[in-house]
């Protein structure tokens, strides 16, 4: 039990400190969690509401799909990835193994599920009077969709949340594609279990709670939306 | 005229479907429609509405004919569903929204503003509020702002007053007057409130199963008719009594009672003519809107019948709400549909 206490101890003397080894983890987790987060909400949310707002031939088998992806393992995205990515794979010649980008774009892959389905559900979940209404008030085919995804808004945000927090929780991507490099793609996650596996609880414990806190204000985030929603 | 309507057929299911031979409405008229619920005043207003197209039938709107193309007419007409929804946004841009999605930029405060006064909103008050800070009444006057704000050649309203306060009832009235008066915008409202509905329609039709079955506030009395050995044809109400009727077309035949053909009486009459002799209770008394005469809602046994009678039988007969009464009617009065 001593160590734990002696490692949370030290946790917070290395957060305190301004440990370099722990705020480079932190910026890579940041680095890529943003990068992948911005990437799946720009092709999430459009495929989302497609897929909510209009009915199509093969749209249950669509949605299926979709949901299915949503419980991917990392480790099989990463083992997709890699294969992509290293040197003897399709995008061999691009250079993203054990890069940012690399585990930003295998985070992408990971996340962009989320976003569609939670983005389709919050479109079909919309009032069904919302189409009738802004029919009566004259609004446009376009006018109508852009104001349905509007008013989907706070679900939609609740979407990105989620996915967010996917992201940077995620273990095996960033162990596979990012190969745990110190100062170059070791996040927090892998740190963790890197440091975790030598002994050194201090610092697993340290990143560990700044993981919980980025979980936290994220959580908060979206309690906050649900709220208002 | 505004509409023209002929051989309107809307189908449903393979029972039951919408069926208008004929409907005029002229220009700045105020028509009511009211009927049971699943009677198709709904959809009705839809489809005047342009929201939903008929299956067959050809309308004219304001003269031209509108022929799978009612889109291009829908910024002409604008509905307020029976159950309005208001924008996940401020009062302000509730009211504006049409506007807005017209191009129109201009004056857009000084638009809003008119419409909330109109509906009895204070703009200083309300404007800035959020869809979830409204009462009922509250946000029914908001979606009638948004609409009024359009001008539109044609208000059609779906239950208005279904789930508002006394207070909110009179103001949505106050505020589709105006409409009508300021800018000669036609209506047409369905309701189930008789006597408010009466109270701002010129004329009102009254629609049963799909069909227009009377013009005027005529008391619909639905079969099974049952002969009997005196020769009459009865209605069993839930309590017991019994509707005697003249011989109708068939034993699932609608009857039409008109309010003037009802007499009351605060004791039981004897040695009248009268085959229809029935206890019920009065639950509204209102002011009919041209005759000047007094309608008086009663429930017969779960039936719901309405009388007109003079102002001068009214004070004779001490009628007031809640008050017990005999109503009278001939068996001959029942028309058929």
């Amino acid at each position: 039990m001593d160590y734990i206490v002696t490692g949370l101890f030290e946790a917070f003397g290395l957060l305190a400190g301004g440990d370099a080894g722990t705020y480079s983890a932190i910026a890579t987790t940041l680095k890529t969690s943003t990068l992948s987060i911005m990437a799946s909400l720009v092709i999430g949310i459009p495929l989302g509401f497609l897929l909510g707002y209009y009915s199509f031939l093969g749209k249950r088998q669509v949605r299926a799909v979709v949901d299915t992806l949503l419980a991917m393992p990392t480790v099989v995205v990463g083992l997709l990835v890699y294969a992509f990515i290293s040197r003897r794979g399709p995008m061999g010649d691009w250079g993203l193994l054990f890069t940012i980008p690399g585990i930003a774009l295998a985070q992408t892959v990971l996340i962009t599920p989320i976003v569609i389905s939670l983005t389709a559900t919050a479109i079909e979940g919309l009032d069904r009077r919302l189409r009738m209404t802004l029919i009566a008030l004259g609004a446009e085919a376009r006018q109508i969709a852009v104001t349905s995804l509007i008013e989907a808004k706070h679900a939609v945000l609740i979407a990105a949340v989620a996915a967010y927090g996917r992201a940077i929780s995620e273990v095996g991507i960033s162990m596979m594609v990012g190969g745990n490099i110190k100062w170059h793609t070791r996040t927090i996650t892998t740190a963790i279990a890197l440091e975790t596996g030598k002994g050194e609880f201090a610092l697993g414990i340290a990143l560990g709670i700044v993981l919980l806190l980025m979980a936290f204000l994220a959580n908060s985030f979206l309690m906050a939306l649900k709220r208002r929603s | 005229m505004i509409y023209n309507i002929s051989g309107l057929k809307f189908r449903y299911s393979d029972t039951f479907s919408l069926d208008i031979e004929e409907l005029v409405i002229e220009k700045g008229a105020s028509l009511g429609f009211v009927g049971p619920n699943g009677c198709g005043k709904s959809t009705l207003l839809k489809i005047l509405a342009f929201l939903i197209e008929p299956d067959e039938g050809v309308i004219h709107f304001d003269g031209e004919k509108v022929n799978g193309n009612g889109s291009a007419f829908k910024k002409d007409v604008t509905i307020l569903l029976q159950e309005p929804y208001l924008l996940k946004r401020s009062v302000f841009e509730n009211v504006a929204y049409g506007l807005r999605v017209r191009g129109e930029k201009r004056n857009l405060s000084e638009f809003v503003d008119r419409a909330l006064r109109i509906v009895g909103l204070p703009t200083e008050k309300f404007a800035r509020r959020h869809w979830f800070e409204l009462s009922g009444g509250e946000a029914q006057r908001v979606a009638l702002a948004a609409r009024l704000i359009l001008n539109p050649k044609v208000l059609i309203l779906d239950e208005p007053t279904a789930s508002v306060d006394q207070e909110s009832a009179v103001l949505i009235k106050d505020a589709i007057n105006h409409a009508k008066g300021e800018y000669g915008t036609s209506l047409v409202i369905a309701s189930h409130d008789f006597l408010w509905l009466n109270s701002v329609t010129d004329d009102i039709e009254r629609i049963h199963e799909g069909r227009i079955v009377g013009h005027e506030m005529g008391n619909i009395i639905t079969g099974p008719w049952r002969r009997e050995s005196d020769g009459l044809w009865k209605k069993t109400l839930s309590g017991g009594e019994r509707i005697s009727a003249v011989k109708p077309p068939r034993e699932d035949a609608v009857a039409m009672l008109n309010p003037s053909d009802i007499m009351l009486s605060t004791e039981r009459p004897e040695g009248i003519s009268a085959q229809n002799v029935l206890k019920g209770s009065i639950t509204q008394l209102a002011v009919e809107n041209d005759s000047g005469k007094v309608l008086v809602t009663m429930n017969v046994a779960g039936l719901s019948l309405v009388s007109r009678v003079t102002e001068k039988a009214v004070r004779n007969l001490n009628l007031l709400p809640g008050g017990m009464v005999w109503v009278l009617f001939k068996a001959s009065s029942l028309n058929w549909h």
